[in-house]
């Protein structure tokens, strides 16, 4: 009996974790550059979540500071601000996700039409470039778009013999403003993974549909579209579990310091960066932290969701 | 013969319908670049009384002329900051991303999925702003220096998971041959997998220099020295004012104290942020492509 065991245990101790370390030392060594930067910026600040529940002040420190409980959480959500925001985020992303998916599939699908090879990567190319400026340049053009005096969409207006808009005094069109800007600038990338989707299907399915009298809009709908399904679903999934997370350079780089607009698109991450300097470090925490736990459990959701769509394959 | 019929009327609409709608699209991406283009190479006075246009009806480059010879070095000496941290900042995180996604691609490293682990967690749970920056500026000193402009953005978890992909794909025997002749992982990773993915470590070096140009959001956080400023937060200075003025709200007091730059100098800065990425695009873009495909097929 024990000389099974010891049979049993001598490999294990031989790959154990001092005899791993030291069989692999340089591969582990090769990890810590990486390693180190995500404990500075991504591990060290959980100890800062700490400030959320107390009432921060430089003199004390994050520990020293009082601690006051759930107070914070308890402003934001009995605050019409807070919910303004939520409300906000869900709005901007649900619109998001959902023209997020119809424009870049009708993209793929249409691309996947087109017999001219020149036609289509030319204009592939135009409509992948917006996804390599920033937001702040996209601002700009906006602005050649919708200032008062000389922007694009005025001079249209006054020629069809409309009233001028002073937009940038209007918040009322800026939530579309902004979808519409973010649609404008992911299509070409999205319409990408969908062409990647589509590139391996299996084209004898298609044969077989031509030679039973199916229409091109018939193999859309009945072959093409089924088929990217899980593609959709899966891009779907992951948007759906970051969708309290607003994209803060959008936000800023579109509005800028316009403090009108500001209020009708403001998002929890905006929310945060604002309240930081009129609030305290500490309410600011409180409300960044209830925007990282509702973007955990969607996130787990949303993968227990792929998996089952899935058979077994997760989002990450 | 099938090439012989004539395609019936619907199917024919279906392929007019793509034609015109990818053609319509792909206008609506490019039209607001020409526009920034033209207005750029407009003279201000036209500018001013007729609005943007398309075409340049008073053609000048007197606006580029200005912005280089009369307006000092403040831009330049963003576009060299720009270019430092895209420079330095994409050679730190080739290096940093290719060792970790090289060392995760040996399949005999035991807790490589424990350190896989401890990098997609970063992904699905953060501490959230304020906690990074009180330990960004508390801890780590960064504010107003170089390294908040590099170090925050220097390994991404996603572009590292890409390039594993790149490695996994080598042949193990490679290795395992050059670890008879007596190599170390070190050496097998400098020596035989870096050559061997040559095409994933432009692919992310790429992305990683488009993420460093296009930066401006840790300026707004960290930089307050005004010769620490990169080109796209220099830009959104401008603009932010701007728009400010825009809403009506601000206190003529306050409105007069900043000056507006005329409409041309905006969109020949914006000309000049993006005009790097415009000329570098034809050549980089199908590297992109690949990026975005392999790690679409990853997921």
């Amino acid at each position: 009996m024990s000389s099974l065991l010891k049979t049993a245990d001598t490999p294990i101790l031989k790959k154990g974790f001092i005899y791993e370390m030291k069989k692999h030392s340089l591969l582990y060594l090769m990890c810590i550059p990486a390693l180190v930067l995500l404990v500075m910026f991504c591990y060290i600040p959980f100890g800062g979540i700490w400030m959320a529940f107390t009432d921060f002040n430089v003199v004390d420190g994050i520990f020293g500071s009082e601690f006051v409980g759930l107070e914070h959480f308890e402003f934001f959500f009995n605050s019409s601000m807070g919910w303004k925001v939520i409300y906000n985020t869900l709005f901007i992303n649900v619109f998001s996700i959902i023209l997020g998916v119809i424009i870049p599939v009708t993209i793929s699908i249409f691309l996947y039409e087109i017999g001219s090879k020149k036609y289509k990567s030319i204009t592939q190319s135009m409509m992948f470039f917006p996804y390599f400026i920033s937001w702040v340049v996209v601002g700009a053009i906006l602005y050649g778009f919708f200032s008062s005096d000389v922007g694009i969409v005025n001079s249209l207006l006054e020629s069809l013999g409309l009233d001028p808009i002073r937009w940038y005094s209007e918040p009322q069109y800026w939530k579309w403003i902004v979808i519409i800007s973010n649609i404008w600038k992911w299509s070409g990338y999205n319409s990408i993974i969908y062409m990647a989707a589509m590139s391996n299907f299996d084209s004898s399915l298609y044969e077989a549909a031509k030679v039973d009298g199916a229409s091109k809009f018939q193999q859309i709908i009945r072959l093409t579209i089924p088929m990217l399904k899980p593609t959709i679903v899966v891009l779907v999934l992951l948007n759906v579990g970051r969708i309290f997370y607003g994209d803060f350079g959008m936000i800023y780089g579109l509005i800028g310091n316009n403090p009108v607009l500001i209020e009708d698109v403001s998002v929890i991450d905006t929310y945060v960066y604002q309240s930081m300097r009129t609030l305290g470090f500490s309410y600011a925490t409180a409300v960044g932290l209830f925007q990282s736990v509702m973007g955990l459990i969607l996130i787990i959701i949303a993968n227990r969701a792929a998996k089952k769509f899935n058979d077994g394959e997760g989002l990450f | 013969m099938i090439h012989a019929q004539k395609q019936p009327f619907g199917d024919r609409a279906v392929t007019w319908v793509a034609y015109i709608f990818i053609g319509l699209f792909a206008l609506a991406c490019l039209y607001p670049l020409l526009l920034v283009v033209s207005v750029s190479l407009t003279a201000e006075h036209e500018v001013a009384r007729n609005g943007y246009s398309i075409i340049p009806k008073v053609f000048t480059l007197d606006t580029y002329r200005y912005i280089f010879i009369q307006s000092g070095t403040s831009i330049l000496r963003s576009y060299g900051v720009t270019i430092f941290i895209t420079v330095f900042g994409t050679i730190g995180s080739l290096l940093v991303t290719s060792m970790m996604a090289f060392a995760l691609s040996i399949k005999s490293l035991k807790y490589r999925n424990h350190i896989a682990f401890i990098s997609n967690f970063t992904i699905i749970f953060s501490a959230g702003l304020i906690p990074w920056y009180i330990v960004c500026v508390n801890v780590f000193g960064i504010k107003n220096t170089l390294g908040a402009l590099i170090l925050p953005m220097m390994f991404s978890v996603w572009n590292m998971f890409l390039l594993r992909t790149y490695f996994a794909n080598i042949s193990a025997s490679l290795f395992e041959a050059a670890e008879i002749d007596g190599a170390n992982y070190f050496t097998i990773y400098w020596r035989i997998a870096l050559p061997l993915c040559k095409t994933g470590m432009l692919t992310v070096g790429l992305m990683y220099a488009l993420t460093y140009w296009n930066d401006w959001w840790h300026a707004l956080i960290f930089i307050n020295d005004k010769d620490l400023y990169p080109l796209q937060y220099y830009l959104f200075n401008i603009l932010s004012n701007v728009n400010a003025i825009s809403s009506g709200r601000i206190p003529t007091g306050a409105a007069a104290s900043i000056t507006l730059p005329a409409e041309t100098v905006k969109m020949a800065v914006t000309m000049i942020t993006i005009g790097p990425i415009m000329f570098l695009y034809p050549f980089v873009q199908k590297y992109f492509v690949q990026g975005v495909m392999a790690g679409a097929v990853k997921e």
